[in-house]
């Protein structure tokens, strides 16, 4: 027997007294009929809460005013970008140590507006030190796939991948960096253990903004381009 | 595992695909919303404030009554949506994507204050008191929390008259027929505004539980 119109078995949960007498005997012998009259009464049911409560104006103005402060460290126009290559000391550095140290107020649960300033903090450049970290995630959610860092020595950076759960789909498991343009990219090599790796880019390889790490699985083929199947990503702040 | 199509064998933009792909859902209807999502996601911060515009009360609401805890929802409701904006380049512009990405990160932050209260005994002490905050914490009422919510503002975003239909129906519980007396419409009229608004509902309500899992 076809099913019912959705129409009418929202009119079924809506009030089962008005529904027709055959709208109800199939929904009393189809599933999936049933199914949907029983999420229609789950959605009803869900009906009923109080009125959302805006937060407070302070915090639209605390949200932005981060966000512009956290923009520099992102890179994210070219005008800023250029500015960035014509000084000496790459800008997004110390802009990331600014994230960093917004990231750390946020750990502590709170932050005054005083802590938004990007120069407030060094940058710390010292050989072998973490100057950026990105928690890698599964692009469809937020589910965990483990962390990627920069660490700085001389002029170069050796990038530190450490995946999790990152699947059994067959194939090997490909390190790129993905411009924060949006259009460039670059491999950077294979996690030869699956999970872990260490790669060595060059220092200006970042400064031009290839900052989002991406983890792709690529099957045997000969090809040399990303497969199209991305596994992690998470970008470097 | 979940895998996630990435454009590098098309010599198309990263950030264009990214819109592309979202344009597969077929039967998602609200483009502003997906619009929105892609505006993000390439980095416009104008989009930012739209989406705070829209949702923050959203997110500010179910922290408010996952924490109850003024001061804490407005710090969780801050951190989501600059953590959205840090993390756009994961989103996959959906209608219902954005939302239920709020919400997921949200879920996050709220976990987060919870931790840290309960290593903070202090502050525990202070907070036992509090209905609901104190225990273990039933994922599962959070869900419901945030699923009431969304069904919520989803009739709030109804035009009229559908809007004041529903409210009248489902709020304040009064018949189809007092509805149509009150409204000025014909009762067939107003039954399949009911009808049809409580399938847009269940339908933004799965977007929601699917985006956010």
């Amino acid at each position: 027997m076809d099913h019912v119109d959705p129409d009418r078995l929202a009119g079924l949960a809506l009030d089962p007294a008005d529904a027709s007498e055959d709208v109800r005997e199939h929904a009393a012998t189809c599933p999936e009929c049933a199914g949907l009259v029983a999420s229609f009464t789950g959605v009803r049911r869900r009906a009923g809460a109080d009125a959302l409560v805006a937060p407070p104006e302070h915090v639209r103005a605390q949200v932005l005013a981060q966000v512009r402060a956290g923009d520099v460290a992102m890179v994210s126009s070219p005008s800023v970008e250029t500015r960035a290559s014509r000084r000496g000391v790459p800008v997004w550095l110390a802009a990331v140590a600014a994230a960093l140290a917004l990231v750390a107020g946020l750990g502590l649960g709170r932050w005054g507006a005083d802590t938004e300033t990007p120069e407030a903090v060094a940058p710390p450049v010292d050989t072998g030190t973490v100057v950026a970290a990105a928690t890698l995630t599964a692009l469809d959610s937020d589910a965990d796939r483990g962390r990627a860092s920069a660490v700085r020595s001389e002029d170069t950076f050796t990038i530190r991948v450490s995946a999790t759960e990152l699947g059994d789909a067959p194939g090997v498991h490909e390190v790129w960096l993905i411009n924060v343009d949006g259009v460039r990219m670059i491999s950077i090599g294979l996690l030869a253990s699956g999970t872990e790796g260490e790669f060595d880019v060059p220092m200006e390889l970042v400064d031009q903004g290839y900052r989002i790490v991406d983890i792709s699985v690529e099957p045997d083929d000969g090809d040399p381009t990303h497969s199209g199947v991305s596994l992690a990503r998470g970008e470097l702040a | 595992m979940t895998i996630i199509p990435f454009p590098a064998r098309s010599p198309r933009r990263y950030g264009d695909r990214v819109v592309t792909e979202a344009l597969t859902f077929a039967d998602e209807q609200d483009d502003g919303v997906r619009a929105l999502a892609a505006r993000l996601v390439a980095g416009d911060e104008g989009a930012l404030e739209s989406i705070y515009d829209r949702w923050s009360a959203l997110v500010h609401t179910y922290a408010l009554r996952a924490l109850h805890d003024q001061h804490d929802a407005e710090d969780v409701t801050q951190q989501v949506f600059v953590a959205a904006w840090r993390s756009r380049h994961t989103l996959t512009p959906s209608p219902s994507a954005l939302p239920a990405w709020l919400l997921g990160i949200a879920r996050h932050k709220v976990s987060d204050v919870r931790a840290a209260r309960a290593r903070d005994a202090d502050r525990l002490a202070a907070v036992v008191s509090l209905p609901g905050a104190h225990d273990g914490v039933d994922p599962s009422v959070d869900e419901d929390v945030a699923e009431r919510l969304v069904v919520r503002q989803a009739v709030d975003e109804m035009p009229d008259p559908r809007r004041t239909i529903l409210f009248l129906a489902f709020w304040e519980e009064r018949s189809h027929a007092e509805i149509a007396e009150t409204v000025g419409l014909p009762l067939g009229t107003v039954k399949s505004h009911v009808r049809r608004g409580l399938m847009k509902l269940h339908q933004q309500l799965e977007g929601v539980r699917h985006g956010s899992r």
